[in-house]
């Protein structure tokens, strides 16, 4: 492959194509980075670290929700490499959409520590104390870059925008999953809703075109079971880890090993 | 600001499963059997209707459903089709979204990434439905064949 075609679904219907000199390693990036530098200065996208990780340059590829930075050309496996703006949100232009509607139903969901004593939270001098066996449990859904892409890809969203979303579902069941956070209750309640998770259908494309493994759909069914929970077993929610003094950090001697800390009384054993 | 010119909305864009993985496809079918049930709902219903019209217009409806010939097993074999495909993967869809089955437990991600709610166990449980369904229709497509005398 020594050339590539890159077609671009720009605004205003157009269909524009790009000849490009394929080096090895390009990403789809590298072609839009390389098309706005030395053919058109006009081609808009959205980028910036280049390396998977701000989650801005999120665009259909091939018909699939993709980061154009982590996508080789190579591994399309054809010369003409078709990019479009992401589906399920407006563009404004060319590659650039609107995300506003899927930040919304981020924040919708409170995606942050709830507590009974928010002051306990916000002027503290100790910490929350996380077992490592609790940080399984939703460390998955942390890693969440917040790109947009299994928002595209969710076929209920296509048909109903009112919906919240795999993304905000995973980041809600997140925190509910979290032993420091007393939000459960209130969570299960903007959760259970004709918009909330009775609307996802298992397609499993959120998880599929998923960046980061973050699996929305594993997320989801897990929030729905605490919805039922709720439901039909009347849970209850739980109490908040508590709070336990501050970590020592004692820099160890050189040639010994910092004290065993106990992180269930939360002092050194 | 811009429209997309090939913003995909609607019943279109989730009906699109090209590229995508295997669950989708199996949200198409699952959706477009579910169609095709509500249709043969509709019909059968209409049908019986027509005996609280009299015994001649019962007779009428079973004669235009007889002139459409093969066409009429060809019609059944479709809904016998949807309501095996509906049903089996319905069972699925019960087991993932009811009691979390099938979806493995969150975990720590390592690249590279498989996520494992598509994973081995949901592939399986998608192909056995598969299979299970191919089978069966195939029974009904012979069983209705010789309702028409052919085998």
């Amino acid at each position: 492959m020594d050339k590539i075609t890159l077609e671009v679904l720009r605004s205003g219907k157009k269909r524009t194509s790009y000849e490009l000199k394929y080096r090895k390693g390009m990403t789809v990036l590298d072609a839009l980075v390389e098309v706005r530098e030395k053919q058109d200065s006009s081609l808009a996208y959205r980028h910036s670290c280049r390396m998977g990780i701000c989650g801005s340059c999120g665009m259909n590829i091939q018909g699939v929700p993709r980061l154009a930075c982590q996508t080789q050309v190579s591994t399309l496996g054809k010369e003409t490499v078709k990019v479009e703006p992401l589906h399920g949100m407006r563009v404004i232009r060319d590659l650039v959409v609107d995300i506003d509607p899927f930040l919304t139903m981020h924040t919708s969901v409170k995606p942050y520590l709830i507590r009974e004593n928010p002051s306990e939270r916000d002027n503290s001098d100790r910490e929350y104390r996380v077992l490592s066996e609790e940080v399984g449990r939703f460390l998955q859904f942390d890693f969440c870059i917040m790109c947009g892409l299994c928002y595209s890809a969710c076929p209920t969203i296509a048909l109903d925008p009112d919906y919240l979303g795999p993304q905000a579902i995973a980041q809600a069941y997140r925190y509910m999953a979290d032993p420091r956070d007393e939000g459960w209750e209130e969570r299960v309640e903007l959760l259970d809703r004709p918009h909330g998770v009775w609307r996802c259908h298992v397609a499993g494309s959120c998880s599929f075109v998923c960046p980061k493994d973050v699996d929305p759909a594993k997320a989801i069914q897990l929030a729905r079971v605490e919805v039922l929970k709720k439901r039909f077993l009347r849970k209850k929610p739980r109490a908040g880890s508590p709070l336990v003094s501050l970590v020592p950090v004692v820099a160890p001697k050189q040639g010994t090993k910092a004290p065993p800390f106990d992180f269930r009384k939360g002092e050194a054993k | 600001m811009t429209k997309n010119p090939r913003f995909r909305s609607g019943l279109l864009a989730s009906l699109v499963p090209f590229g995508f993985n295997v669950e989708r496809w199996s949200y198409v079918l699952h959706r477009a059997s579910g169609v095709i049930l509500i249709g043969y709902l509709a019909a059968h219903l209409f049908e019986t209707f027509q005996l609280s019209m009299g015994q001649g217009a019962w007779a009428n409806t079973m004669a235009t459903l007889h002139s459409l010939g093969p066409l009429e097993m060809v019609g059944l074999w479709i809904v016998a089709g949807s309501a095996l495909y509906h049903g089996a993967n319905g069972i699925r869809l019960v087991l993932n979204e009811m009691f979390g089955m099938l979806m493995g437990r969150p975990i720590m991600p390592v690249y590279p990434y498989s996520p494992t709610s598509l994973g081995r166990n949901q592939k399986l449980a998608v192909w056995a439905t598969t299979a299970v369904v191919l089978v069966l229709w195939l029974w009904a497509g012979l069983y209705l064949l010789a309702g028409l005398g052919v085998v």
